[in-house]
């Protein structure tokens, strides 16, 4: 487990899958002899934040601290904002690019190829309207919501809002990412016919891998964290002013 | 999404609220239903088999037939154990006793998980019924709604209805999604999809 006081160099040498989150915090390598506590104070990052997300990402079992719950919702929306960013930027168009060289350097029928691709394009339009909802709706909702439970007397139109919409319904329609990956993952390694590039096929199921170990990670923290929060609040605020 | 469905029965309320407030926090943990009297918790249980169960002393002592007729329930079962209460014989898979640590109890759930394995079995909201796999076929090999009713006999309605079905328990929306779940599960081969006219 990785505390304020670890050596942030020895944390991440000891856990490298632990890299991805270094620039969701918009932190740079280049840390010295610094403990976890003092990279996140350079850095402006809550270090509780930083260590219930690092722990949960590494420890399958880690059931998050109660230190979780005093963190802005703003805080997390924003983790969940850039980590968005990452998977739209970096990790899919990485995947994207390994899978269809994989199928240019195998000898799939055109056919076989065309099941990939259209897999992978149907796929990725899901993920970007996935993401899309959430940060045009979803997260501006929270963000203004907890902008508002902190005024003295918050919108009318807010709290009519309020009354008719609440995140358990998000949460209804909050669909997993991950699932169609590992299918994928499963088709290369049982179906499809061999390809002489071993190494891009290792490095197409390492890259799927971690993209679900990701996924499931962020969702878990959507489901878990996010919503019963904004929850809490929404059914707070209704208490105390519906009879005003 | 795979995960394991609990059921918590525990009488003391304080103490099933706190259970079920743990449980899901966890990952991959989902609690299905939460009792605080046996009767209703059998009735439950013998419907939907499977799943996982978190259960106080007090309940566990009078839960006797529970057991007996659920076969492999045991091997699934966490005994919240009252070391005051006298103990009733069985072999559960694991204890939790009233002054374990957080991370002693979760580490026992989640070693009772990984034992189990989660599986399709485990989760009986994730299976799909005959005839969804008939329609995951169908949609497979490329036909519309409108043929699939006409080969099955059924309303194009009915078919969207199972169709929806079948996305939410899969999380899968596209046809070529559901093409390749249908390819990896089994239910078609890839040479059935990719010779099709």
């Amino acid at each position: 487990m990785i505390t304020r006081n670890t050596s942030m160099c020895r944390a991440l040498l000891e856990n490298l899958q632990l890299l991805p989150l270094i620039p969701r915090f918009n932190m740079k390598l280049g840390f010295g002899e610094m403990t976890v506590e003092q990279v996140c104070m350079a850095y402006a990052v809550e270090v509780d934040f930083f260590l219930e997300i690092a722990n949960a990402y590494l420890d399958e079992s880690y059931v998050p601290g109660e230190e979780l719950s005093l963190i802005p919702l703003s805080t997390v929306v924003n983790y969940l904002t850039t980590t968005h960013s990452y998977y739209l930027e970096t990790a899919l168009p990485e995947v994207e690019q390994n899978i269809f060289q994989l199928l240019e350097r195998s000898d799939l029928s055109s056919r076989e190829a065309a099941l990939v691709t259209d897999f992978f394009n149907d796929y990725k339009k899901e993920f970007m309207e996935h993401l899309s909802e959430e940060e045009q709706h979803v997260l501006p909702y929270i963000l203004e919501l907890e902008r508002q439970s902190a005024l003295e007397q918050p919108d009318a139109d807010f709290l009519k809002r309020l009354q008719r919409y609440s995140i358990r319904e998000f949460e209804k329609g909050h669909d997993r990412l991950e699932t169609s990956l590992e299918n994928l993952s499963r088709l290369i390694i049982k179906y499809l016919p061999p390809c002489d590039d071993f190494q891009l096929c290792q490095q197409v199921l390492n890259q799927l891998s971690a993209l679900v170990k990701d996924l499931v990670d962020h969702a878990d923290m959507e489901d878990k964290i996010l919503i019963p929060r904004v929850a809490e609040l929404e059914q707070a605020m209704l208490r105390t002013f519906s009879d005003r | 999404m795979k995960s394991a469905g609990f059921i918590v029965a525990i009488d003391n309320y304080l103490v099933r609220a706190g259970m079920v407030s743990l449980l899901n926090k966890m990952h991959q943990v989902r609690v299905l239903r939460e009792f605080g009297a046996v009767e209703p918790m059998i009735r439950f249980t013998q419907k939907n088999p499977g799943h996982f169960l978190v259960i106080g002393q007090s309940l566990f002592n009078k839960a006797g037939e529970l057991f007996l007729s659920a076969p492999g329930l045991l091997d699934r079962t966490i005994l919240i154990a009252d070391p005051a209460r006298e103990m009733k014989n069985k072999e559960v898979h694991a204890s939790i006793l009233p002054d374990d640590s957080k991370p002693e109890i979760t580490s026992k759930i989640v070693a009772l998980i990984n034992m189990q394995g989660i599986d399709r079995e485990g989760d009986p909201s994730e299976m799909l019924t005959q005839r969804e796999i008939t329609i995951v076929k169908l949609v497979s090999l490329g036909m519309t709604n409108r043929q699939i009713a006409d080969k099955l006999f059924l309303s194009t309605h009915t078919v969207i209805t199972h169709r929806k079905n079948i996305i939410s328990k899969l999380g899968i929306k596209s046809v070529s999604g559901l093409t390749v779940y249908a390819i990896v599960n089994n239910i078609i081969t890839i040479e059935e999809v990719t010779s099709k006219p």
